[in-house]
């Protein structure tokens, strides 16, 4: 009996790890003593959960954005700079007036199933976009009255109003083009069975198959209009868990990693298997201030509590000093980003005068104000750089309680609710300037804070409707200098992470800044 | 007996219809909604968010949103995801394989060990052997289960190497037919392990205290008196008696199973309803969060009619009360 279970055991323990072995990388040795470009291989990504839908423009789903971009193709797409390029449309231009944009479109595109793209194409989606109101897109499309298909490759919008956005806007979510021959069959698009089922697009990579909770597989598209890319297929694998993701980069199982945990980069960094890429976005941790609430609508509250953040302290502390300090209101790496007028140094002893010059007295337990709070969720390191605020803020008489909530209930009572006082929060400015009207705007959606200035609402109309790059950018610097002195929002620290991946991979989508897109696989190749 | 039994199942569906009521109240209640996952982080138009909500009935009052979610259930229809768009039927089934795999092999492994393991203590009480166990077993209960997880994926997976990291198949290949049970079964080792060692420790007390608690009582010492053998006084008297409260434990986990283990599901991203649950709660997806709760109440009262009657079957008290 006991001779039968141990042979049992034996065999089972040498089936399960003996079998199938560690596969390794695909399309490569590890040992990288040749850097030999090889061609095909399986690169293995990490992406978090399932997908909400095939068809990316109904809504901005970041479980779908990688897939996305190697599946469709857009007018023009952000690099891993943030910068506008070129996708499916080679060139583009506007009239004088700034009120047409026209698309001259790549000839030799074409869908998965063989049709050509068309001008027709790029028509119907943004009608399709602009008469959806459940589409992300659709408020952006409102300054378009009309798009004109003049040939089979030119598309030309015309527009109300004049905006340089707008191509930013076409360049990043929910935009991508889609073929008019599958979706426009009468039905919505969430219900198309190539929304549902089987995505068709015009990118590098076409979708081969879906297992739901574990990932997607897509191969390379031969018929490529930029040409076949290296890699055989693309397998973007759902692993919720960065720590584990990245046990499995180090095992040879993942090839690319979207996150490195603060904690394991210097475990990893001496790795020669692997190499960690920053990637560094304009989406700044920030506190933004409710001006309706009357102890913080006070700009001496404002400037003494802009004193008490220790940039540098707080990204040491919370994210071992991986992202950058941010001093200016617009990012830094923004072309239009203002450096010389910047938020003030952590000064606890300014601030604390501040408070005196302005009248305030301590209160019998040495507090000048008291009853303050700060709302963050409970993501990586908000609600640390919100307590080490907090913790400076109390050394000079300000009571700052922290309040940490669960994402959907902080959205709640703060974007929806504006039941606040002071909050923190991250996200993505924008690709272009103009975004920052999103965020100061007198009314607007994302103006939490309900700031109001008549001359930054001017001057976002500017910055908005002006041809020119440079005087543009003059408006915007002139906004932020607004913004420094009177403080709607404070600016922290850049987003910023390791992306982990296989070291014998080149031309990641990292590397490709002016050239290809920021999630776009579509000249990754293994070397050997 | 009869009378018994369909008391139960009335009671049964009566908890079932409280339990979803309750649910409703409470997903509802809670602050955020589904329409901010929809939307994306990085928008917060109005206009977007009341179309959305108009598409998702959303904007109906709360109890014409109940009463066309009951009578959908009645029909057999959990509805659809917010999230998803998919038929929670389909997203419940897809996940539930998946789980019930994990979830009953860890069980069932710590069910075999951790009872035997208990009954060898019991019988060997006071030893050396039973000190170490004990011993054992405060220790794996007191390590997080996501913790122990990631050891034990850094030292079989990352050092010797010995069984992948996470997920459940090797997505480099497309194995079928035996190789393919193969590659499931490797990449379940780690996390099927790590369930199973944090659950031995409940198996081995239950176990090991009955056995001992059996033991003492009057009638084996008869027994022992009247010189009937040691092992036939076990086999036949101890371990009878002794192995109830194992079968309730064992019964209520397996009630619990189709919500997974969400955190050995999130560390080694294994694609299961745990994991279903977790960002269903985070998104705010009332259909399927009330799909998922509804097939627990169901689970959690069959398994309890289930124990009771087996509990009536042994012991006549119960049912004639």
């Amino acid at each position: 009996m006991k001779k039968l279970l141990a042979i049992t055991l034996s065999l089972a323990v040498f089936l399960l790890s003996g079998c199938g072995g560690n596969s390794g990388n695909a399309g490569g040795s590890q040992d990288g003593t040749s850097a030999e470009p090889t061609s095909g291989g399986t690169a293995v990504l990490q992406t978090y959960g399932d997908v909400m839908s095939f068809c990316p423009d109904l809504t901005a789903d970041d479980n779908f954005y990688l897939a996305a971009q190697n599946i469709y193709n857009r007018l023009a797409k952000l690099d891993a700079g943030c910068n506008v390029i070129p996708d499916l449309a080679e060139s583009w231009e506007y009239s004088d007036d700034g009120l047409s944009l026209t698309f001259h479109l790549k000839e030799n595109a074409k869908w998965h199933d063989g049709e050509p793209v068309t001008a027709e194409d790029v028509k119907y989606t943004f009608e399709y976009i602009k008469a959806h109101n459940t589409c992300t897109l659709c408020e952006t499309m409102a300054i378009v009255d009309s798009i004109e298909a003049v040939d089979s490759h030119t598309a030309v919008f015309h527009m109300n109003t004049v905006d340089m956005s707008f191509v930013a806007s076409l360049s990043w979510y929910a935009c991508f083009i889609m073929p008019q021959h599958i979706y426009d069959n009468g039905q919505d698009w969430s219900e198309n069975d190539a929304a549902k089922n089987h995505p068709i697009g015009s990118g590098p990579f076409k979708f081969v198959e879906y297992r739901q909770s574990e990932g997607m597989s897509l191969e390379a598209n031969p018929d490529y209009h930029d040409g076949k890319p290296s890699l055989d297929r693309l397998f973007i694998s759902i692993v919720p868990d960065d720590t584990t993701a990245m046990q499995s980069l180090i095992n040879g199982e993942l090839d690319w990693t979207a996150v490195t945990p603060a904690n394991m980069v210097s475990e990893v960094e001496n790795n020669p298997n692997i190499r960690l890429s920053l990637n560094a976005l304009p989406s700044p941790f920030r506190i933004v201030f409710n001006l309706e609430n009357e102890q913080v609508a006070d700009l001496a509250v404002r400037q003494a509590i802009a004193r008490c953040i220790d940039r540098k302290d707080i990204s040491e502390k919370t994210q071992n000093g991986i992202m950058p300090v941010e001093y200016s209101a617009l990012p830094s790496m923004s072309w239009a980003s203002n450096t010389t007028d910047v938020y003030p140094e952590c000064n606890l002893e300014e601030a604390e005068r501040i408070l005196q010059d302005a009248g305030y007295a301590k209160d019998a337990d040495g507090y000048y104000v008291r009853g303050l709070t700060i709302d963050a969720f409970d993501l990586a390191g908000y609600p640390d750089a919100a307590k080490l605020i907090a913790a400076n803020c109390e050394k000079i008489g300000i009571e700052l309680t922290v309040q940490v909530y669960e994402y959907n209930a902080w959205s709640q009572k703060v974007e929806n609710d504006r039941n606040f006082i002071i909050e923190i929060q991250g996200g993505m400015i924008g690709p272009d300037p103009a975004a920052l009207q999103w965020r100061l705007r007198t009314g607007d959606w994302s103006n939490v804070g309900g700031y109001s200035n008549a001359r930054v609402d001017e001057l976002l109309a500017l910055g908005a409707a002006e041809i020119d790059q440079e005087k543009r950018g003059d408006y915007y610097r002139e906004i932020q200098k607004i913004v420094v002195e009177e403080l709607p929002y404070i600016c922290i620290m850049d987003y910023a992470v390791y992306e982990g991946s296989n070291a014998a991979l080149q031309n990641i989508p990292m590397d490709g800044a002016g050239q290809w897109g920021w999630a776009e696989w579509s000249r990754a190749q293994f070397t050997g | 007996m009869k009378r018994y039994v369909i008391r139960r199942i009335f009671s049964a569906i009566l908890t079932v219809f409280i339990v979803l009521t309750l649910n409703f109240i409470i997903i509802k209640a809670a602050p955020g909604d589904p329409i901010k996952s929809l939307m994306g982080k990085d928008t917060n138009d109005p206009a977007l968010r009341a179309a959305l909500e108009e598409k998702w009935g959303l904007n109906e009052p709360a109890y014409v949103q109940y009463g066309s979610y009951l009578i959908n259930v009645l029909r057999g229809d959990l509805g659809t995801s917010i999230i998803y768009n998919s038929s929670v039927n389909s997203m419940i089934g897809a996940k539930a394989g998946p789980t019930v795999l994990l979830g009953l092999t860890a069980a069932l492994a710590a069910l075999v060990v951790g009872t035997a393991l208990g009954i060898f203590c019991a019988q060997h009480e006071g030893g050396i052997i039973d000190g170490l166990l004990s011993a054992i077993s405060y220790a794996l209960d007191a390590m997080p289960s996501f913790w122990l997880g990631l050891m034990l994926m850094i030292v079989f997976a990352t050092h010797l190497g010995l069984f992948p990291t996470s997920g459940m198949t090797d997505p480099r290949s497309s194995y079928t037919g035996f190789a393919h049970i193969l590659d499931i079964l490797r990449h379940m080792a780690l996390p099927a392990l790590t369930l199973a060692l944090v659950s031995v420790p409940g198996y081995f007390r239950i176990a090991k205290s009955s056995v001992v608690q059996v033991s003492n009582e009057e009638f084996i010492t008869t027994f022992r008196a009247v010189g009937m053998s040691e092992k036939k006084i076990f086999s036949k008297y101890v371990f009878r008696n002794a192995i109830l409260p194992t079968i309730t434990t064992f019964g209520i986990t397996m009630a619990f199973l189709i919500t997974g283990v969400t955190l050995i599901e999130i560390v080694f991203a294994w694609p299961g309803m745990g994991r279903l649950t977790m960002t269903a709660i985070n998104q705010r997806d009332y259909p399927t969060l009330m799909g998922i709760y509804l097939v627990v109440a169901i689970g959690v009262s069959v398994v309890m009619i289930v124990v009771d009657v087996v509990y009536a079957l042994f012991d006549p008290r119960i049912r004639y009360e």
